[in-house]
């Protein structure tokens, strides 16, 4: 691989100017960029950020910048938050970030396997060091000494640690590695831990999600790409354009919430009329992601809208946050009946015993 | 411990502690209560006690909060009559007719009921704050009141304020993030389940036990007010 930048990259691959210009202006939409002030006001240096035209800033970025090579590993994961990628709204622009621009190593994705592909991966650890960009997909497990996942026969610790410490910037994908995800569920057999639990040195952003909204992974990516800077981020390390809202907020249901319509069942009328999915449990007031405003498969819909509630799926340890159809205002955890009747059993105890005591003393006072 | 970990700990372990305590709590009350001994009542029946408790019931919740002047406490304390009578109808309605609050009775009868619009229950608690608001100054400027106010007056007054006030904070996401607000709500609940045995805001349950009893006793004597 040689220092030449993504532009001239891009052309030796076969991609036109005019489908590099289409590029940047997808880049620069998936980022939001939409005027030049915030433009100018970012770290981008001055000479990039001239220039009106967001994709044009996109443009000189991409010209002038040096390829970014991707390690992709993939640990106690569904290999979903790839396939949402490989389905997304804009696959020419998935396709050229992916595969043209920079993974070098992805083990569902990649032509090659085995050594071959565990040596390249080297390779680029060595020479990229303090250069490439880590994505990390699925959890990981340190129990028995991270022996519940290996690759190669190393541990996914073990692998993460190596890639992490000369990665410029480390990016988890979906709930597993951003909070744990499924195989942290209770009673988490194999201790599970999000990316972020276990490298601590390093800032991890997280894009949670089952699977990850593929436009936000891949507009987190080109941010990091064009402007050689992560997003701002909330308390839980994602990015704050894309997790600021909550699905609740921008939920086209919102209105029949307001209003007390709800649907009670999955096919009475409520349901069929589309009104709010609120006592089926959904959990769209404290879930933060873009479904309500990117939604999936390029702006169709998503669970909500297609008559579903949604699932927290963006949120930690979202599978231990009660019954994904009761409501979010239920009691996690109910005492049991049993449980009920001995403390009312001891409550009348003590009532009784305590008023015997009081009117063996009103006795004791009356004949003295 | 962040807020999402704080709203599970508010609404598994810390509700069920809570939940347990008030009802073992309430038995406590409930057994005190009838242990403290009957007297013997010698006066001879002049009238029917079920007639009298039938009567005490309808007057005491259908006719007197609708003809409020015919009543001396309202027509010398009207301010505290109105704000006290429509606090309760407020947490009333709220606790029962608040969608998320049926919820929350659905999963612990496993039955569940029709509920308001939000913008009703949300003007009610408005209403409901108010009447607290009101209830508390006229509390602390009142000669008589100021008297026989002390911390558990207080603490009472607090203990219902702050569900309320946390509620309505939250449903109009007035200070973010919501886990925060909605943790704090839970926690402000739990609270009040676990004060309210050893408080006089048991008499959510003890005002029918002395209304039945005096209803009976008025029907009993004949002089049903």
């Amino acid at each position: 691989m040689s220092e030449e930048t993504i532009y001239q990259h891009l052309r030796r691959e076969g991609v036109t100017r005019r489908d590099f210009v289409k590029l940047c202006g997808l880049l620069a939409g998936a980022m939001g960029l939409n005027s030049l002030p915030p433009v100018k006001a970012s770290a981008l240096p001055l000479e990039l950020a001239q220039g009106s035209n967001p994709a044009d800033v996109v443009a000189r970025a991409l010209a002038s910048k040096p390829r970014l090579p991707v390690l992709w590993l993939e640990f106690q994961d569904c290999a979903g938050c790839s396939e949402a990628l490989t389905r997304s709204q804009s696959p020419t622009l998935i396709e050229l970030v992916l595969s043209k621009i920079s993974v070098e190593y992805h083990e569902t994705l990649s032509a090659a396997a085995g050594f071959q592909l565990e040596e390249n991966k080297a390779e680029i650890i060595k020479n990229y060091a303090g250069k490439y960009l880590l994505v990390v997909e699925g959890a990981v497990p340190l129990g028995i000494e991270g022996d519940y996942c290996t690759i190669g026969g190393r541990s996914a610790k073990d692998l993460l640690v190596e890639a992490a410490k000369g990665a410029a910037a480390i990016v988890a994908t979906g709930n597993c590695a951003t909070f744990g995800g499924i195989p942290k569920a209770k009673p988490n057999p194999t201790g599970a831990k999000g990316v972020w639990e276990v490298i601590t040195d390093k800032p991890v952003v997280n894009i949670s999600g089952c699977p990850a909204i593929p436009e936000v992974f891949t507009g987190t990516l080109a941010q990091f790409l064009v402007f050689g800077t992560l997003p701002e981020l909330d308390d839980l390390n994602r990015p704050k354009t894309f997790y600021g809202n909550t699905i609740h907020d921008r939920c086209l249901r919102r209105p029949f919430y307001e209003a007390g319509k709800f649907a009670l069942t999955f096919d009475d009328e409520g349901a069929r009329k589309g009104w709010c999915l609120y006592k089926l449990g959904c959990k769209g007031p404290t879930t933060y992601n873009a479904c309500a405003s990117i939604k999936w498969d390029a702006g169709l819909s998503f669970p909500v809208q297609s008559g579903h509630p949604c699932l927290g799926c963006s949120e930690p340890d979202f599978w231990d946050g009660g019954g994904f159809y009761e409501g979010q205002s239920t009691p996690l955890s109910k005492p049991t009946l049993t449980a009920l009747g001995i403390a009312a059993a001891a409550g009348a105890v003590v009532g009784a015993g305590m008023a015997g005591a009081n009117q063996a003393k009103k006795k004791h006072v009356a004949t003295h | 411990m962040n807020w999402k970990d704080t709203l599970e700990f508010a609404r598994g372990p810390f509700f069920q502690v809570a939940l347990i305590v008030f009802v073992g709590g309430m038995a406590y009350r409930l057994m005190r209560v009838l242990l403290l001994g009957w007297s013997r009542d010698r006066v001879p029946s002049k009238g029917s006690k079920l007639g009298g408790v039938v009567i005490a019931y309808l007057k005491g919740i259908i006719i007197w909060p609708f003809v409020p002047w015919v009543k001396n406490t309202f027509s010398k304390k009207p301010v505290m009559y109105l704000a006290g009578g429509l606090f309760h109808l407020g947490l009333f309605v709220i606790i029962f007719f608040g969608t998320p609050h049926m919820l929350v009775w659905k999963s612990l009868l496993g039955l569940g009921w029709s509920t308001l619009p939000t913008p009703i229950v949300d003007w009610l608690a408005a209403v409901t704050l108010v009447a607290l608001a009101t209830l508390l100054i006229n509390r602390l400027v009142d000669p008589v009141l100021k008297l026989i106010t002390g911390p558990a007056e207080v603490l009472n007054w607090l203990f219902v304020f702050l569900p309320m006030l946390t509620g309505y904070t939250m449903t109009h996401h007035l200070l973010n993030p919501y886990e925060m607000i909605f943790s704090l709500h839970v926690l402000a609940v739990d609270i009040l389940l676990i004060w309210i045995p050893f408080s006089r805001i048991s008499h959510f349950i003890f005002y029918f036990f002395s209304k039945t009893i005096h209803g009976a006793q008025f029907g009993k004597r004949a002089v049903t007010p």
